[in-house]
This record gives structure tokens, C-alpha cells and sequence, in this order.
């Protein structure tokens, strides 16, 4: 019994730490979050006081009957949700290939590609979006060469930049390393071996990789667009950079509760429902995710 | 081996670092690039302190960190109507004005405001008025007016520049001008007003580029964006870089003759400040006017500290959007705090509009 006592005491104090970091730093912030939905604001930002002057409590339903009391909250929601889909299947598809050829190249390249993947973090996320500025100006290349192709045709020229263009874009472009690394790190450890069966049984390249390399690909699938996903859905710097009149996200929504109209509870609220869908979705995804590999499990 | 030189070293540096951590700093927290270094670096020499300066983009930024329990700032430099909130907040030091002699400079027009009556918190430092900034060459080949809010409003002038306005990404600047152009009172709260107001921007808004509160000056300067509403200094700022590239056209500022918004900026002393002696010294001294003129000539800021007039540049003075003439004074008009439902109702049209398509 006594030899079981150390062990346990182990784990603790390997373990402890980052759950106390997530429990302080996750739970209660949210807990202080869901608290917030559920009172009124204060005149000068902050929440109004707890007990009234006349001793009323502040608690009250006021910021939910908001959300659901039009239809407009819920349009950006569902834009929101659309640009992040967006999002997600476009790094899909083009980390899909690149994490295969990385995965496959000879080892001593390896290092040096997944360094050209990582290579953009090391400068500051808003440079890189105001770089994106400069790129799709309309006295740039890129919108000149566009603009004269289109004129050719007698189109009308088009506005790259301030557009839901800029703006998926810069998206994808930001959120792509985190849909190639989980690839990567799942497409590296299948085993040639299963192809080389295959093509011995007469399998051609489409059916080898339908059949075997992407059902095995699958949890790499779901955990970059998890990673994708979820911080595309949130984010307000891009669109309020990038975007033009239209393109106002549920984050941009949530920014101006806090600091323009000084709302606390119903930007806690925006921001509860955010991590719901979140959540929901994400769930969603793996049991979907469960399903399709019991499916291959079965075939 | 000898350690001498070595323990020497040590310390040389500890007592190096001594003043270094007992030196007498005054906490500053500031918009961006609203302070001279040349004025900063006076004030150190006079105060034999440090300034150390941080910096916030808007007042609601201000007002939430401090909503949150920030401490540490000596002096603050808010907006008018969010001195009120600060006054009314109780977050702010009474001044003491036997210790702000320079408080004689300021232009009596600009003192016992509703903000702060009496100016028991705060004393003006600097302003800026919210018009209309173009690119002089591309408005005058569309032949579209440059001194009237139909300009940023109206489809018939908007179809000419199409895509290449922007406004500012702030519900009360912008419903602010929509009031003005509409013939109502900047501080208009009727509801019907407003949504008169958010029709008239939900009509307008397929034609701008934008809205857009920090990459206009830029755009403005390499010619991407012809037309904008924005602040007066913004403006100043564009122009200046634009001359200072060798671009052929000039960025203008525009006063709308139907009024505009006035935002003075005002120095107060947070409630918690460590040095509140630091504070007063500092206040009285950007109350001189050559200290509260070297912010002009480096912004285009107007100044509402009548010393200071003698040395700002002749240029600078002409201009009507930085030292407003009596007539155009008279329409301008500084925001007003809204009530809580007021800023719920008006958020809902603000999401409605941005929400439109």
C-alpha cells in the first residue's frame, strides 16, 4: 500500500500544475463570464452594483431576451460560422497536400520544410496583417493585374482590399500552419507498408489514398480544423483591419460590447454563446470523427 | 585569479542602480504620439524625473482598463465627455490650483464646460475636431463639394467616388455627423432621430470602402482613398506624409458647414496616482505655451491655450478645423455622454447598419 502512496503523490505534482493553470485561467474567468451575462451594466463600464440603492438584487434575464429579441445577432452568428467553415476547408485543402509531401520527402528536408511552415510566427501577427494590406492595394500587382485581365473583358475593376475577399483570405493564410502540423504529425507515422499491400492487391493511386490514407489521416483531420476553426470563429482583428462595411464578425460584435457601448453582460453573453457553438461543433465533429473510424473499422 | 575587479564591478553597478530605482517617475497614460519628445525631455530636465508613458487608442480603451482596477497612472488625458464619466465615476484627484499658475493661459471659452463645471478635475491640453479630409486633386477632377456632410452621405455625390470613402468606425462620430447632416443636434436623443439617422448611413454605407478609424491616414497618403470622415489632427498627419513622399495632390481638411463634433482633450489626475506632486508640476507645465505649441506644430492639434498662439506656425494658425473662426465655432459641438439604455439602443442600430447588407 505504502509503495502505491509515492506514485500517486507523482502524478500530482506532475500533473497538478497545469490543471491548476487551466482550472485558474479557464474556469474562472469563464465563471466570472457566465456571473457577468446575468446582471446589468454599469453606467461607466463594469457591471452596475449588485445590491441596488433601493436593496434590489441585479439579477436579470435582460441580455438573453436581447440576443433573441431580432433576428440581427443571430445573422452575424451564422456569418461568423460561415466565414469559419470557409476557413477551414480551404487550409484543408491546401495543407492536405502539403503536409503528404512533407510527410513523404526524405527525412533530412523534413526539418527544413516544417521550419518554412513555422517560419511565420516569428513575426508579429498584426504585421503580417497589415502586410496583407499592402499586397492587395489597388495600386498593387496583384489588383492591377486582376483589374486588367477583368478589362479586357470589359468587367468593371474590383476592389481587393476592405472586401470578405481580404478578409477569407488573410484567414486562411493565417490559420494554415495549424492545419498542416496535425497532418504532418498524423500522415508521418502511417505505415508504407499498408499502401504497398494495396497496391500488390491491385489498388490504383486514387483508391489507395480514399481507402487507406485518408480514413487513417482522419484524427490529423479533426484536430486541425478544431485548431482552425475555433480561432477563425473568435477573431476580430482581421475583419476589422482587412473587411470592408459588411463584414463585421461575431468578435468585432463582442469587442465593441466591452469597449464602445461599455455593455459587459451582453458581451458576456455574446462570448458564452460563441463558446457554446464552439463546443457544440466541435463536439459535433467527434462524433462524426467516431462514427467515420468505426465505419472504416468495420469495412 | 584576483576577484577584486570583478566584486569592483558589482558594486559600481549596484550603486549604479540605485538612484536608477529610487528616481522619481511620473506615470503617463496618453493617446499615441500626443506629446513632443522635445516637451518630454524638458519636462525630465525640469522635474529631475522620468516620464514613462504608455498609451491607449480610444477612451473606451481608457474607461475599461480602469473599469477593471488599473492602477498606477498619475495623469490621464480623456476626452470631454469621458472626464464626465471619470468625474462621475469617482475615479479622479480634485486639482490644486495654487499649484497651476499656467491655468491663467487657457482660452476662458474652453473652461467650465458641463464635463467637469468649475474644472475641479481638469484643464484642457489639446483638441481636435471630427470633418472631412480629401485628396484635393481627385475631388476637384469629380467636381464634388468639400465643405458639406452630403458629400460622405448622399448616393448622388457617393456614385462618384464609389469605393474610395471611408468613415470612421465609431457609432458616435458617425451618427454624430448623420445628426449634423440631417439638421439635429450632435447630441440628439430622439429615438426617432436616430433611426432616421441609421436609415441614412444604411443607404450610404454600399458606396464607402469602409469603416475605418486607424489605416485612413495611410490609405489617404498613398492615394488608395480620396475621401474620408475622420479627425482633424488624422488629417494634419496625412497631408504631412503625403508632402513629405513628394505626392502630387494634398490632403486637405474639409469643415462641414452644417457643424461638426469638437472633442477637447483634458488632463486629469487619476485617484490613485503614486505622485500626485509629479502630476500638478507636470499639468502646469504643459499649461505654458510653448510646451502646449510644440504639440500643435507637431500634430496639427488645436490648441486651446491662448500663449501659445505666439509660437505656432502662421500656417497651422489659418487653419479652420485647428483654430475654429467664430462662426464655425459656433456649430461645432463636443459629445455628450449616453445612459446605459441610450448605448444599448444605440449599439442595436450600430450592428443593424454594420449588419446590413
Amino acid at each position: 500500500m505504502d509503495a502505491h502512496r509515492p506514485v500517486s503523490w507523482r502524478k500530482w505534482a506532475v500533473g497538478g500544475p497545469p490543471l491548476a493553470y487551466l482550472v485558474v485561467f479557464f474556469a474562472i474567468p469563464t465563471l466570472i463570464m457566465a456571473a457577468a451575462s446575468f446582471r446589468s451594466p454599469g453606467e461607466f463600464g463594469g457591471l452596475a452594483p449588485l445590491v441596488g440603492e433601493d436593496g434590489s438584487l441585479d439579477i436579470t434575464l435582460e441580455s438573453y431576451v436581447r440576443l433573441v429579441e431580432g433576428t440581427v445577432y443571430l445573422e452575424v452568428f451564422v456569418k461568423s460560422i460561415a466565414y469559419a467553415l470557409v476557413t477551414t476547408l480551404a487550409c484543408l485543402a491546401l495543407a492536405y497536400p502539403l503536409a503528404v509531401l512533407i510527410a513523404q520527402s526524405p527525412r533530412k528536408y523534413r526539418d527544413l520544410m516544417l521550419l518554412l511552415v513555422i517560419l511565420p510566427f516569428w513575426s508579429n501577427f498584426l504585421i503580417r496583417i497589415y502586410a496583407w494590406m499592402i499586397i492587395l492595394g489597388p495600386n498593387a500587382a496583384l489588383a492591377k493585374a486582376i483589374n486588367g485581365v477583368r478589362a479586357v473583358f470589359g468587367a468593371e475593376p474590383v476592389s481587393l482590399l476592405f472586401s470578405s475577399f481580404a478578409v477569407l483570405v488573410c484567414l486562411v493564410y493565417v490559420h494554415l500552419p495549424f492545419m498542416v502540423l496535425p497532418l504532418y504529425a498524423n500522415l508521418e507515422k502511417h505505415d508504407r507498408a499498408l499502401l504497398d499491400a494495396a497496391q500488390d492487391l491491385g489498388a490504383n493511386a486514387w483508391r489507395r489514398f480514399w481507402r487507406i490514407t485518408f480514413p487513417l489521416s482522419l484524427p490529423g483531420v479533426y484536430a486541425g480544423a478544431a485548431l482552425v476553426f475555433i480561432p477563425a470563429l473568435g477573431i476580430f482583428a482581421i475583419p476589422d483591419i482587412l473587411g470592408g462595411p459588411n463584414d463585421t464578425l461575431i468578435g468585432n460584435l463582442i469587442k465593441q460590447q466591452f469597449l464602445e457601448t461599455r455593455d459587459w453582460p451582453f458581451g458576456s453573453v455574446l462570448s458564452i454563446v460563441l463558446t457554446v457553438a464552439a463546443l457544440a461543433l466541435a463536439g459535433l465533429a467527434a462524433w462524426i470523427g467516431r462514427r467515420g473510424s468505426a465505419e472504416v473499422a468495420r469495412a | 585569479m584576483d576577484k577584486r575587479p570583478l566584486a569592483a564591478t558589482l558594486l559600481a553597478l549596484a550603486l549604479l542602480a540605485l538612484p536608477a530605482a529610487a528616481a522619481d517617475k511620473l506615470h503617463l497614460y496618453n493617446w499615441n504620439n500626443y506629446i513632443a519628445p522635445e516637451t518630454v525631455k524638458r519636462f525630465e530636465a525640469e522635474c529631475r524625473c522620468e516620464v514613462v508613458q504608455t498609451y491607449y487608442s480610444d477612451n473606451e480603451e481608457l474607461l475599461a482598463k480602469l473599469a477593471a482596477g488599473a492602477k498606477g497612472y498619475d495623469v490621464l488625458v480623456p476626452t470631454g465627455n469621458t472626464v464626465e464619466a471619470l468625474v462621475k465615476g469617482g475615479q479622479l484627484l480634485p486639482l490644486d490650483k495654487s499649484k497651476l499658475p499656467n491655468l491663467r493661459n487657457v482660452d476662458p471659452a474652453y473652461l467650465n464646460t458641463p464635463f467637469d463645471p468649475g474644472n475641479r478635475y481638469s484643464t484642457p491640453y489639446a483638441m481636435s475636431t471630427t470633418i472631412l479630409g480629401y485628396n484635393d486633386e481627385k475631388m476637384k477632377e469629380l467636381g464634388l463639394p468639400t465643405d458639406t456632410w452630403a458629400v460622405i452621405f448622399d448616393p448622388r455625390h457617393l456614385a462618384k467616388v464609389k469605393g474610395r470613402v471611408t468613415v470612421l468606425d465609431s457609432s458616435a462620430e458617425l451618427f454624430a455627423a448623420a445628426f449634423k447632416y440631417l439638421g439635429y443636434s450632435a447630441n440628439d436623443v430622439d429615438e426617432k432621430h436616430w433611426r432616421q439617422a441609421a436609415d441614412l448611413i444604411k443607404k450610404a454605407k454600399p458606396y464607402w470602402a469602409a469603416f475605418n478609424a486607424s489605416s485612413y491616414i495611410k490609405e489617404l497618403t498613398v492615394g488608395n482613398i480620396w475621401l474620408v470622415h475622420g479627425y482633424s489632427n488624422d488629417i494634419f498627419q496625412a497631408n504631412q506624409d503625403a508632402q513629405a513622399a513628394g505626392r502630387k495632390f494634398r490632403i486637405l481638411q474639409g469643415m462641414p458647414k452644417e457643424g461638426a463634433v469638437l472633442a477637447v482633450d483634458s488632463m486629469v489626475i487619476h485617484k490613485g496616482a503614486p505622485r500626485p506632486d509629479l502630476a500638478h508640476q507636470f499639468i502646469n507645465f504643459m499649461l505654458d505655451g510653448r510646451n502646449s505649441a510644440d504639440l500643435t506644430n507637431l500634430i496639427g492639434s488645436g490648441n486651446p491655450n491662448l500663449d501659445a498662439a505666439k509660437s505656432i506656425s502662421p500656417e497651422l494658425k489659418a487653419l479652420p478645423a485647428v483654430f475654429p473662426p467664430k462662426d464655425v465655432a459656433a456649430k461645432l459641438e463636443q459629445l455628450k455622454e449616453l445612459t446605459t439604455a441610450q448605448r444599448r439602443l444605440r449599439n442595436r442600430l450600430w450592428t443593424e447598419i454594420k449588419a446590413a447588407r
